[in-house]
């Protein structure tokens, strides 16, 4: 039998490596209550934003669709609204930062922070979602009088997400990992 | 690899950030007070539809003033339409539940007296059904 052998980059192991944490994060997550269907730290996504701000978008996209089909997979919601919520959800966060960050192509120095890369991918995140959910789900205009409160979440929970990954940055740069 | 590495260095809090987080405040501002305190914002709502007994749904516009008297299984019922909402006002059966139901504003609303087997609902343009419901 011939031994299939495969080349892997140093790339390849990032990647590998982040969306494993990522996945790791995502499942225990989901183990806790939620006050609301919908609402939840997020904290997967700290993995997403640290990808993005060290390696580029491509990378932190890699990560996140790697996070999101696995993670489905283990949780059993692959292609299941859940899993379409969340996918809908991770791309739209993802083109935002990029759109956020294109005006600073070049003079990245002035380009936002942590924390402002994590508020906007948790509202567009949000939103992303939210439209999903009501275009496709649940077509009742009454389910606009959730969205203050899910950007409310949303805005907070950016603001905390940012925080720890202000924090994860710090740590990254300090001890030189990687 | 870690060419942007020194963009994210130390600085905690940056002028961009300050402006995103503001912005992110003035956006969830805005969204109540569009979709809590805006009461003219109409639920896209076109006609009430009344269905009694196993008879045909029927459907009435919302565009005119009037209150509609339905012959139900034990008695009649009124339905009062009044700028594009609709409620029960007067109905034969026992625990009223139609009437405190009040007004139905917006499309998708629904309310039903179960006794005299009649049931309103609000039609928008859209919406062949209510939700999907998907489990985790």
């Amino acid at each position: 039998m011939k031994q299939l052998e495969f080349t892997t980059t140093h790339r390849d192991h990032l990647i590998a490596l982040l969306a494993a944490l990522a996945i790791t994060i995502h499942i225990i997550e989901s183990a806790f209550p939620s006050p609301l269907p919908g609402i939840k730290p997020g904290l997967a996504n700290v993995i997403t934003l640290v990808a993005f701000m060290l390696f580029g978008w491509r990378t932190a996209l890699q990560v996140s669709l790697l996070r999101v089909v696995i993670g489905s997979l283990l949780l059993g919601t692959f292609l299941s609204p859940t899993f379409l919520l969340s996918l809908s959800g991770a791309l739209l966060s993802l083109a935002s930062l990029v759109l956020v960050q294109l005006p600073f192509r070049g003079h990245l120095q002035h380009q936002p922070g942590a924390i402002g890369y994590a508020v906007i991918a948790s509202v567009s995140h949000m939103s992303g979602q939210f439209l999903v959910a009501w275009y496709f789900f649940i077509p009742h205009p009454g389910l606009f009088k959730l969205l203050p409160i899910f950007i409310t979440f949303a805005v907070l929970l950016g603001i905390v997400s940012g925080i720890i990954t202000q924090f994860v940055l710090n740590q990254i740069n300090d001890k030189k990992i990687s | 690899m870690l060419n942007q590495k020194s963009s994210v260095s130390k600085a905690t809090i940056k002028p961009a950030d300050i402006i995103i987080i503001i912005s992110a405040c003035f956006l969830t501002v805005w969204l109540y007070s569009v979709f809590w305190f805006n009461d003219s914002l109409p639920g896209d709502a076109v006609s009430l539809q009344i269905q009694i007994a196993d008879n045909p749904p029927e459907n009435y516009s919302l565009d005119t003033d009037r209150v509609i008297k339905i012959e139900g299984t034990i008695g009649d019922s009124l339905i009062e339409i009044k700028q594009g909402k609709a409620r029960f006002t007067h109905s034969p059966c026992r625990n009223k539940f139609c009437l405190f139901h009040g007004w139905l504003s917006t499309a998708g609303d629904t309310t039903a007296c179960l006794p005299n087997r009649i049931s309103i609902s609000l039609k928008g343009k859209t919406s062949a059904y209510d939700a999907i419901a998907g489990g985790k």
